[in-house]
This record gives C-alpha cells, sequence and structure tokens, in this order.
C-alpha cells in the first residue's frame, strides 16, 4: 500500500513537474526579491564579459554604476547574446511574456516592428512612451536637440532614446595609402584609381563582408545615394528601381569588388573588420562604431595603429549614411521607474563622456567631451559629418519593411556573386516591391 | 503476461505516459503549426495568428531560397543515403572480419557520433578556412600561393550543387558513418556462423559470402538505418549552421536552416510553420519511399 502511494505521489509530481512550463508567464521580466531590491533586466547584443569592443565595456560599466548606485533599491541584469541571435532572442522572449524592460534596438523597421506592431498605433505597441519622462528634470534638454529624435519619434512621441551616433566611412590604412602614393579619393574614379595603385603596390585594396549581408549592401547604398535613387518615391510607386539607377549603381559595385579581398563572400564583419586592424587590407567601408572595436582590439597587440588609422566620408555622395543605438522600454515592465533611471544613466554625462573620449562614437547630448583623450578617429568622423550635406539611414532600415531591407542585402550580394546582372537585380526589387511594398 | 495483456487498465495505465508525451510535446506541436501555417503570425504581432488561408504556401512557391533549401536537402539526402550506405557496409563488414583491434576501431570510428556537432562544425570551418587548416598546411608544403589561389571550400558558389555543400555532407558522412556501422554489425553479428561455414565449404569466397548471406540477411536494418539517414538528412541543421549559416547569399541553405532563419531572424513564424510543414510531409514520403523499396522480409538467423 505504501509502495502505491508513493507511487502514486511520484507520478503525480512528474506529471505536475512536466506542465510547469506550459503555463503563461507574467508580462514583463522585472520582479521584486525578499529584500525589497526592484530587479529589471537589460537586452544587448554582445557578451559584455567577453567583449573587447569599448562601447560595449561602457554600457558594462553603466550597469555596474546602476546597480552600485541604486543598491538596495534597484538592481538590473544583463541579458546578452551575440548580435546574429540578437532578434530571435528578443522576440522569443516578447512572445512568452518575459520582454526585458529595457532592450536596444536599431531604428528603422526593426523598430517599428515594437512600437507599431501590426500596424498598431504606438498607443498599443511593445514599447513606453518615453515623452513624459523626457519632460521630467529638463531630461530631453540634456540632448543635442530634437533632431536626434527624429527616428525614435512615432505620432509625435518618443518612444526609444538613442544612445550614441554613427556614421558610415571608409577608414583607411595611412602607410599603406603613402607607400601605393594613392590619394584619399574624393569621387568614384579617385577611389577606383587609389584602389588600382594599392593593387600594383601588392595590398589588398578593400576588406569587406559579403558574408554579412548588410556590410555589402552599406556599399551599395552609397552607390545607390550618389546615382539618386529615391527610397520614398520608390515605395509609394511614383519611381521605379528600373529607372536605370540602381543598374548604375550596381555597375559601379561590380568595378569595385574587383579589389576586394578573395574570401570576401563569406567573410563575416568581424573576419573583414580583423583584415584591416591585422594589417591585412588598406581600406574598410564600415560605420564608425567599429572604432571602439579597432582601438580594443589592437591596444595590446598593436597600439600604433590607431595613429596610421584614417577616416574618409565614401567618395561622390553629398551625404553620409548615420545610424544610433536606441535603447526601449518595455510597456509591460513593472518597474518603469527604475527602467527609466537606468536609460538615463546611460545618457548622463559620465556615459557619454565615455562614449565620446574611449568609445569613439559621437554623443547625443550636449556633454562636454576631452577631444585630446578621444580617440583620432572620432575627430576625422566628426569631420566627415560636419562637410556632410545631410545624413540617410542604412538602405537595409530605410527600405518600408524589415524583409524589403533583407530583400535588397541579398538581392547586392547576388549581383556581388554574378547570380544577378545588373539589369536582373533592378527588376528583382521592381516585382518585390509591387509585390509586398506598395 | 498473457493475463496481464488481457487487463485494459494495466494496458492504458502502461501506454498512459507515453501516450501523454506523445500527444503534448509532438501530436498537438504539429497540430498548432499546421494551422499556424495557414496564418500571417510574426513574433511582435500583438493580435495574435491572422488566418490567411494558403497564402504562406504560395509565398513559399515563389521563394527562391526554399528551391534552394530543398534542392539542398535533397542533394543531402541522397549523398547521406547512398555513402552511409556503402561507406556503413564495408567498415562493417570489414570491422566483423578482424581478429584484432576491432574495438578500437569501432571506437575511433564511432567516437565522431558522440561528439558536439556545434564543436565540430566550428572545428570543421576553421579547417576548411582559406586563411589557415587545408589550405595553409598545402603551402607550408610547399604548393605557393594556395592560400590565396586555392579552393574556397566553404564560400565557392559556382556549380549546381555548391563545393560548400560537398564539404559540409562529407564532414556529416564522416561524423555519422558510425552510427551506420554500428547498426550494420549488431545485425551482421546476430547471423549464424553456420550459415557462413556452410558457404566456404560449398567454396564461397568472403566476397562472395558477403553479398549473397550477409546483405540479404541485413535488408531489415538497412531499411532501418536508410530511413535513419533519410529523416536526419532533411531535418539537418547543426553542421550546416555553424559552418556556413547558410551562405554565402543562402546557396548553403536547407530546409532547417531556412525554417530557422524565417521563424527567428524574421519571426515570421506562420510562414516557418508552412516550411516545417513541408519538411514533415517529406519525411513522411521519404520514409514510405524507402519502406517500400526495400522489402523487409525477417529471416530466421
Amino acid at each position: 500500500m505504501k509502495r502505491k502511494i508513493l507511487a502514486t505521489l511520484l507520478s503525480a509530481f512528474m506529471a505536475a513537474s512536466l506542465f510547469t512550463g506550459c503555463g503563461s508567464g507574467s508580462n514583463g521580466s522585472s520582479s521584486a526579491s525578499a529584500d525589497g531590491v526592484q530587479e529589471i533586466t537589460w537586452m544587448f547584443w554582445d557578451d559584455l564579459d567577453a567583449t573587447e569592443d569599448l562601447i560595449s565595456l561602457g554600457y558594462k560599466d553603466t550597469l555596474d554604476r546602476f546597480n552600485e548606485q541604486y543598491k538596495g533599491k534597484y538592481h538590473v541584469t544583463a541579458v546578452t547574446t551575440n548580435l546574429e541571435e540578437y532578434y530571435a532572442k528578443l522576440n522569443a522572449l516578447v512572445q512568452s511574456g518575459e520582454t526585458p524592460d529595457v532592450f536596444i534596438c536599431s531604428p528603422g523597421p526593426q523598430l517599428s516592428d515594437y512600437v507599431t506592431p501590426d500596424g498598431a498605433s504606438p498607443a498599443d505597441g511593445l514599447c513606453m512612451n518615453l515623452d513624459e519622462a523626457l519632460a521630467q528634470d529638463g531630461w530631453k534638454d540634456t540632448f543635442a536637440g530634437d533632431a536626434v529624435f527624429s527616428q525614435q519619434t512615432y505620432d509625435g512621441s518618443v518612444y526609444a532614446i538613442p544612445l550614441n551616433t554613427a556614421a558610415a566611412c571608409c577608414f583607411y590604412n595611412t602607410e599603406m595609402f603613402e607607400d601605393a602614393g594613392a590619394k584619399v579619393p574624393t569621387n568614384f574614379d579617385e577611389m577606383i584609381d587609389a584602389c588600382e595603385k594599392l593593387q600594383a603596390k601588392g595590398y589588398t585594396p578593400i576588406t569587406i563582408s559579403a558574408g554579412t549581408a548588410w556590410c555589402l549592401s552599406m556599399v551599395a547604398g552609397y552607390l545607390c545615394e550618389a546615382e539618386g535613387v529615391d527610397l520614398a518615391a520608390l515605395a509609394d510607386g511614383s519611381a521605379s528601381w528600373e529607372d536605370g539607377k540602381l543598374e548604375a549603381a550596381c555597375d559601379k559595385l561590380l568595378a569595385l569588388s574587383k579589389y576586394f579581398q578573395p574570401t570576401a563572400a563569406g567573410d563575416t564583419n568581424d573576419v573583414a573588420t580583423a583584415n584591416f586592424y591585422n594589417r591585412e587590407a588598406a581600406m574598410l567601408i564600415q560605420g564608425s562604431w567599429a572604432i571602439g572595436q579597432i582601438n580594443g582590439e589592437t591596444k595590446k597587440s598593436d597600439p600604433e595603429f590607431q595613429n596610421i588609422c584614417g577616416v574618409f566620408a565614401f567618395p561622390g555622395v553629398d551625404r553620409i549614411i548615420a545610424k544610433s543605438d536606441s535603447l526601449c522600454i518595455s510597456k509591460d515592465t513593472k518597474c518603469p521607474e527604475a527602467a527609466i533611471a537606468l536609460v538615463k544613466m546611460f545618457t548622463d554625462d559620465t556615459a557619454q563622456k565615455y562614449t565620446a573620449e574611449v568609445g569613439g562614437k559621437i554623443p547625443v547630448t550636449n556633454v562636454e567631451y576631452d577631444a585630446s583623450k578621444a580617440p583620432a578617429q572620432l575627430s576625422y568622423v566628426m569631420d566627415v559629418f560636419g562637410n556632410a550635406k545631410g545624413t540617410f539611414g542604412f538602405y537595409n532600415e530605410s527600405l518600408p519593411t524589415t524583409e524589403a531591407g533583407s530583400h535588397f542585402d541579398d538581392t547586392m550580394v547576388s549581383v556581388f556573386l554574378g547570380d544577378l546582372t545588373p539589369a536582373d537585380a533592378a527588376k528583382d526589387m521592381e516585382e518585390y516591391y509591387n509585390e509586398n511594398c506598395r | 503476461m498473457d493475463k496481464l495483456l488481457r487487463n485494459k487498465k494495466a494496458i492504458f495505465i502502461f501506454m498512459a505516459p507515453g501516450l501523454i508525451l506523445f500527444t503534448f510535446v509532438l501530436f498537438i506541436p504539429i497540430c498548432q503549426s499546421l494551422y499556424y501555417s495557414l496564418c500571417d503570425y510574426k513574433a511582435t504581432s500583438i493580435l495574435g495568428p491572422k488566418f490567411v488561408g494558403l497564402k504562406n504556401y504560395r509565398d513559399l512557391m515563389k521563394d527562391d531560397t526554399f528551391w534552394i533549401a530543398l534542392k539542398n536537402s535533397l542533394f543531402f539526402l541522397v549523398f547521406s543515403c547512398v555513402t552511409q550506405l556503402i561507406m556503413g557496409l564495408f567498415l562493417a563488414g570489414l570491422l566483423t572480419n578482424i581478429e584484432k583491434g576491432k574495438n578500437l576501431f569501432k571506437n575511433i570510428i564511432y567516437l565522431p557520433c558522440v561528439l558536439s556537432s556545434a564543436a565540430l562544425g566550428l572545428l570543421w570551418m576553421f579547417i576548411f578556412s582559406p586563411k589557415f587548416g587545408i589550405n595553409k598546411l598545402i603551402e607550408t608544403l610547399g604548393v605557393e600561393g594556395f592560400v590565396k589561389n586555392g579552393p574556397l571550400w566553404l564560400f565557392d558558389t559556382s556549380g549546381f550543387i555548391v563545393l560548400p555543400m560537398w564539404v559540409i555532407a562529407f564532414v556529416a558522412l564522416w561524423q555519422y558513418v558510425g552510427q551506420s556501422m554500428m547498426l550494420y554489425m549488431a545485425q551482421i553479428s546476430g547471423i549464424s556462423k553456420s550459415l557462413y561455414e556452410a558457404s566456404y565449404i560449398d567454396g564461397c569466397s568472403k566476397a562472395r559470402s558477403f553479398f549473397h548471406i550477409t546483405l540479404p540477411l541485413i535488408r531489415p536494418m538497412v531499411a532501418t538505418a536508410m530511413s535513419l539517414n533519410a529523416i536526419g538528412s532533411l531535418k539537418f541543421f547543426d553542421l550546416v549552421f555553424n559552418m556556413t549559416e547558410g551562405g554565402p547569399n543562402h546557396k548553403t541553405e536547407v530546409l532547417a536552416t531556412h525554417l530557422y532563419q524565417q521563424g527567428f531572424k524574421y519571426s515570421k513564424y506562420g510562414y516557418a510553420s508552412a516550411i516545417g510543414i513541408v519538411l514533415l510531409i517529406l519525411c513522411l514520403i521519404v520514409t514510405a519511399f524507402i519502406n517500400k523499396v526495400v522489402k523487409t522480409e525477417q529471416y530466421e538467423m
């Protein structure tokens, strides 16, 4: 009899344990621990314990500062993953009702997926309206103007806070340029000329990643800009991808691709960037966020590299591609005060000074930083910004949907690999837009 | 035992754990996937799944990457079934006939099966990396410029079946041939020695006895091993994901990686479910085909 009771109890326990994971999770992942400390989560796309990226390390410092300053009141735990897996993991958490209290997100269609899911009103979305928080204690006045919120504003309200600004530039090895007798190019023909000289001298002129499609697509975006592609007109159907502009841009991409490293088709973004700071290639076309990565990786192995790393604007275009990391707060957070306090800390003077002086990114606030402490590359990027007539977004983040952006990326890689001719690429994009975007 | 088998309550109690597990872990999710495959369902959706009929399947037919993934999965299926059958049988036949070192070789060949596919994928990725690994080794051995001009094992995109797919298929063969070999060895060891002795007395060579005794008697295991290989090949994911992530430009995408990309990278749960249903149907068709083609009559051994 005892055995039967024991067996029944054990079976019941096993069955119960099987179903423990089946219940619907509570909304939000914040909670109060036994000692009354409010726990919140912050989700990010880099491993803070393993990274050498100076910007990521700065974020880690901010989390430590927050936990120290609000000891006994709030505590933040970082949920990290690599960049490639980031949105998959975030979406899984959103679906399971465990949306992190604070999470990083790229502006554009990706941010729209969370602010206006299913085309809903932002008020019904997943992110908190931050207007009220920004108005308190003059927080909004600390930012460098309303323009910094342009990509985070929906229906006149702010739903994400930008942390820094970066521009897509051309990094170059000044020693290699000097040795090859190449000059900083100001138009596409001069770019080809510089590549020719570098190649003749035995250098790999450009390192780029087509394995990480957006890297190649970024170059294609610049070439499209140079040809006058109008994304808004394409979206509303008043212009066509087959008007010859994309085709001309693809022709230039193919001309430029002759100077890429042989493994560009499969190299990832990290590998392509490493080719540059390991002095295996003369140019890297990349966002200025790479400054933190380049300087972090070469800090011990090649500290001199910073001094020979120059930056110039992509030749032949008046505007530059700009992007900012943005933090969103979940609408379902159980501790909005803690979440707002955390996001504020990311934009306080200490964090923003670090952004410029160590990370090499452009701060979004009016903070005064010591330019002599900042990496030399930052001043070059500031020059690029100063000389630009305006900014535009990454093509894969500026097209009507995330899928349309990915389709553009893949189409550009197909052109590079020779799977599509420039004319076919234009036709393919036009068909895609007709079916999915207009 | 007979008394127990007549007791319907006992039968139900013994079947219940398996039935419950099957229902909740397999049957209900499959039914859910079938429903989701008919819905527009994004991860960030606040409205939940929205019924759209066969739209996902129609989109699938127009999706170039799906056709590449299907082609690669079918290539993988054929390559795996054929090579694992031949290599598995060859190794099983060889090892059952050697006197010394049988266990050592058995363990060496089977070892990759028990290792993590993720770790092996990364290991082989480094081995086939253009900058080090094979190309570097060949250059070190004296072939000049091989690092720069040698084959791009994991990046080449020319040909109907691209080179990286052949490389991944080779690695999969290396990893899983031990499993096929073990299955065949288990069946071979069950064949009565007297059958072989009788064949030798009749003047049969070892090779002929293999083809006329061993092969016919292990047909049931051939069907089982091939079914396992076929299903494993169709849902193959880990090595592809770790070695190429489906790239360059989706050229090495298989159905499982395409499903993953659509479901988790683009959060299109409905579309990914449609790929999953296609995968399920393919698995059922292939298994039925193999069981039909490889007749599995049982012989007294």
